[in-house]
Formats: structure tokens, sequence, C-alpha cells
């Protein structure tokens, strides 16, 4: 009991070690952002004349403020934040169940066989190094304003999980394909009862860094054209409009959704991962 | 062959088999012949990459054969299929499946109605010593709970031959003498035939009814010898050290031919 009890607290302990740790450098990025944005106005703790740069580089708390006014005014473009999030998602989450639903049986038919591979391969390796950014001429044009911006998120949740994928169907253990065929399989049981599940690990984590370029992309995606809003629209349209505190807010606000899809993907990961019984 | 003769099981004539790496072949069995009798339990051994393992996943279909033929029960053999089971030195058990699942496997490939299987890897899952443990996932198992899942997992398609590719290597030395008396019992209550791959000479003579000994590469048969010992075999009696004997000085032989082999330049 007392062991345990130990342990805990221990455990409890190196958590707050965390804890503190992270909230100091928050600290010293805070600190070192208000010094910088106090420099620039040649306010305190400095002197002398403010350069003209000091309007883009609003302070720490005025971009908060900006933020949460952001919620209940709509000094950008005459919407709420919350209409931004939600269009920007469903942009994300268009291009992402798109870019799954392609890239998974692409990756399991490249990484299993020779032919898809070579068939594949060229295109993929062509492809894959070029910026979304580079496409949004061609996708206004093919695409139009609605499905142009999923387009641009697509392509840059597409490769990660494609490749990933790939990855996990090359490596399946051969000794679970051979106990397969011992046990009478027939080639489209051994892709969906061996090869399928051996990939989701892979698949996961696809799916994570995927979903984190999906993010990165919806500023390049949402230039194309955001019917109904969209963070990446309020970022640029703010800027735009000197607003700058509010350009940092909806930085702000990215970041905040990616690390909760990336977060509702690592929950879903374990809960997966457990049902699997891979842990 | 007389009217009341065992019938054959396997039948092994004139295999070999050569593996091509780039320009580069290399012979690994070369004549090999070998006739099982139903419900026999034979042991082939011989020295490390003399084949042993190749004549299994030939006969398991997992390898193309070069040339000759191998018969199960009469009919020539060609793709992997459920008549014959298979048990793997690595256990190769399904990681995201439960014990269960991973016996039910082969039912579930076969579309056998989800009732029937139940009760089929029930009666597995009893006779191999896992009941209460159907529910748990192969990483919570121990290595010797695996084996008995791999060999229930071989057993519930009804193979007409059980193949065994070193299955208790992994084992450590306790696990491993309780394992082999297990299958002793296994193979009792279920009159399967088995080919058994080992390098272990003490587990041969404690196993087989027949042991083969195979010469180096390229393999064939160099010696088969029948056991001949009453089971349950005590491994500290006169009779079991005699054969081990026996067998130890023909397998000593190719042990020193195949590493003549290898000492010497190509």
């Amino acid at each position: 009991m007392k062991d345990v009890t130990q342990a805990l607290l221990r455990l409890i302990q190196s958590n707050w070690r965390r804890v503190a740790l992270g909230l100091l450098s928050m600290a010293v990025f805070l600190t070192l952002w208000s010094l910088y944005a106090a420099w620039l106005r040649a306010e305190w703790p400095f002197q002398g004349t403010p350069s003209g740069a000091w309007e883009y580089v609003p302070y720490p708390w005025e971009v908060l403020e900006a933020f949460y006014l952001s919620f209940w005014s709509h000094p950008v473009s005459g919407l709420y934040m919350g209409s931004h999030v939600y269009a920007s998602l469903k942009r994300i989450v268009a291009g992402f169940v798109l870019a799954f639903a392609l890239a998974v049986p692409a990756g399991l038919l490249m990484g299993r066989l020779w032919t898809a591979e070579s068939i594949g391969k060229p295109v993929v390796e062509l492809f894959r190094p070029i910026p979304p950014l580079a496409w949004i001429p061609i996708f206004l044009v093919v695409f139009g304003i609605t499905w142009g911006p999923i387009g641009i998120v697509f392509l840059g949740v597409f490769f990660p999980i494609l490749l990933n994928v790939q990855l996990g169907a090359r490596s399946v253990d051969p000794t679970l394909i051979d106990a397969a065929r011992t046990l009478g399989t027939r080639k489209m049981d051994i892709f969906l009862k061996v090869v399928l599940p051996s990939t989701v690990p892979y698949l996961i984590t696809g799916v994570t860094v995927g979903l984190g370029i999906g993010w990165m992309c919806i500023v390049a995606a949402e230039m194309l054209g955001a019917v109904g809003g969209g963070v990446g629209y309020f970022i640029f349209t703010a800027a735009g409009n000197s607003q700058y505190p509010y350009m940092y807010a909806g930085m702000l606000m990215i970041g905040i959704l990616s690390i909760l899809t990336t977060g509702v993907a690592g929950l879903l990961e374990r809960r997966l991962s457990k049902w699997m019984g891979m842990r | 062959m007389d009217g009341n003769a065992v019938k054959t099981s396997i039948s092994i004539s004139s295999l070999g088999k050569v593996f091509r790496k780039g320009k580069k072949e290399i012979v690994a069995l070369r004549g090999f012949d070998l006739d099982v009798k139903d419900g026999e339990f034979v042991c082939l051994l011989g020295p490390s990459g003399c084949g042993k393992t190749t004549v299994l996943r030939i006969i398991a279909g997992l390898e193309d054969k070069t040339s000759g033929s191998v018969k199960l029960n009469g009919r020539e053999i060609s793709f992997a299929g459920s008549d014959r089971g298979m048990v793997f030195q690595e256990f190769a058990l399904f990681p995201w499946r439960t014990v269960r699942k991973n016996i039910e496997f082969g039912l579930e490939v076969k579309r056998i109605p989800e009732g029937n299987r139940a009760a089929i890897s029930q009666k597995y899952i009893d006779l191999v010593g896992l009941t209460g443990f159907e529910d748990a996932h192969p990483t919570e198992l121990s290595g010797g709970m695996k084996q008995r899942v791999g060999i229930a997992r071989a057993l519930a398609n009804e193979p007409e031959v059980l193949l065994m590719d070193e299955p208790f290597g992994a084992l450590d030395a306790q696990t491993r003498n309780l394992m082999q008396k297990e299958l002793l019992r296994i193979w009792a209550a279920t009159n399967k035939t088995i080919l058994f791959v080992t390098h272990s000479v003490d587990e041969a003579v404690f196993l087989a009814d027949r042991i083969v000994v195979m010469t180096a590469r390229p393999g064939k048969v160099r010696e088969t010898i029948d056991v001949g010992l009453a089971r349950p075999r005590d491994r500290t009696s006169q009779e079991f050290i005699r054969v081990r004997g026996k067998v130890l000085t023909e397998l000593d032989e190719e042990f020193e031919k195949a590493r003549a082999k290898e000492l010497s330049p190509d």
C-alpha cells in the first residue's frame, strides 16, 4: 500500500514538473514577445523613438482581447469567430474524408502489389513535393470557390496518409500472411483480415500528420474563396484591414484547432489499439 | 501393398528445390523421399540450412517445389490450403485478435456460421488447455500459451496433417518439456498425422515414432530411425539414451560436413 501511494505521488510529482516546465516555457515566450513589442513602441523598460513597425506587433494581451472579442462581435468581415471555425472545420473534414477514402486503398495496393507501386510511384513522387499553395490558380478555375479550398486541404492530407499506409502495408509480418494462407485464406481475405488490421497503427500516424498539414493549408485554401467565412479567411482579411491583433487571434485559433483535432485522433488511436489488443 | 497396411498420408518422392538469388543457384533439396503414415508422428532432424523447413513449407504450399512430387492422401498438393495445418516457431498469432478469434480465423474465412464457430473453437480451447483465456490477447500470454493457441488454431480447421516448424524453439527449457508432453496428449486425442521439424535430438527422440535425419545441403534423407520406445518416455532411461546416441552419431557426421562446406571457399 505504501509503495502504491509513493508511486502515485511520484507520478504526480513528475507530471507537475512537466506542467511547470510547460508553463515556464510559455512565460518565457510571452515575456520575450512583450519585450519586443515594448521595444518597438519605445515603452517601458525601453526609451527613445518608436519604430514604424510597432503596429504589426501587438502585446500578447491585445491579441487575447481580440481573440475573446472575435467571438462576441464581428470586427472582421461581419462574421463571428464561431462561424469562421465552423466553415474551416467543414473544409478540413471534407478534404480529410476525401483524402482518407482515396489514400487508404491506394496505399494498401501500392504497399502490397508491385504493379500498383510501379504505376503509382512516379506520379506520387512528382506531385508530393509541390506545395499545395502552387495549385491555387488552377484549382480556382477547375473546382471553383466551394470545392477549390477543399481540394487544397485534400492535397495536404492525402500524401501523409498514402505514404504511411503504404509503409504499413509493406511491413506486414510475412509469417502472419503465411499463417493465414495455411488456414485456407484467399487473397481478398488476406487483404481484409491480415494486411488491413496490421496497417492500422501506420494509418493513425498518417492521419495525425495529415490533419496537421491540413490546418497548415487552410489559409492558402481559403484564399481561393471562403463561402461562409473561415479562419484562414479571417486571418488574411484582418491583415488586409490592418487589424493585426485580430490577425494574430486567427492564427492562435488555428493552433488551437489543430491541437484539438490531433488530440481527437490520438484519443481514437488509443481506443483503437486497446480494442485491437496492440497494447 | 498388403491389404491391412496403414494408409499413407504424406508421400514425397524425389523432391528437389533450387533457390535462385540473382545469378547464384542454391540447391536446397535434391532427391528427397519420404512417406508418412496416417496418424504417425515423424520428426525431421538435420543440420541448420539442410532444408528441413523448406520441406515443410513445400508441403504446406507456402513454397513451390522445383521438381518431384508431394502427395497428400493421394492428391498432388499445390496451393496452401486448410487440409494442411501449420504451427510456426514465431507463433504467428494475429495480435489484434483474442485467443478465441485467433482460433476461429480459419473457420471465419471458410464462412462457417458464427454459432458453429464458437462450438468448434471452444472444443479446441479446452483441448489445448486454454479454458479461461478465451478473451485474452496474444500480448497477455506467455510463450507456451501462445503456442497452445497456435496449435488450437491449426487443429480447428481439422487438417489432414499437422506441420510443425520448430514450434517450441522459442520457449525456455522447462516450458519446452511441458509443451512436448502436452503435444503428445493432444496428438493422442486427435490421431493427427504430425510432421515436426526440430534441431533438438532430445526433442525428436522424446516425441517421434520415426526420426528422419537429413543430410547437409543439398538436403535428402540420410537415415530413418524407428524410435520404438513405449510412451510416456523417460529421458533418463537406458533405452532413451541409446536411441539418442544413435541419432547423434548420424547427425554429427552431417554437422561436420555442413561445417566443412561453410569453411571451404566456393
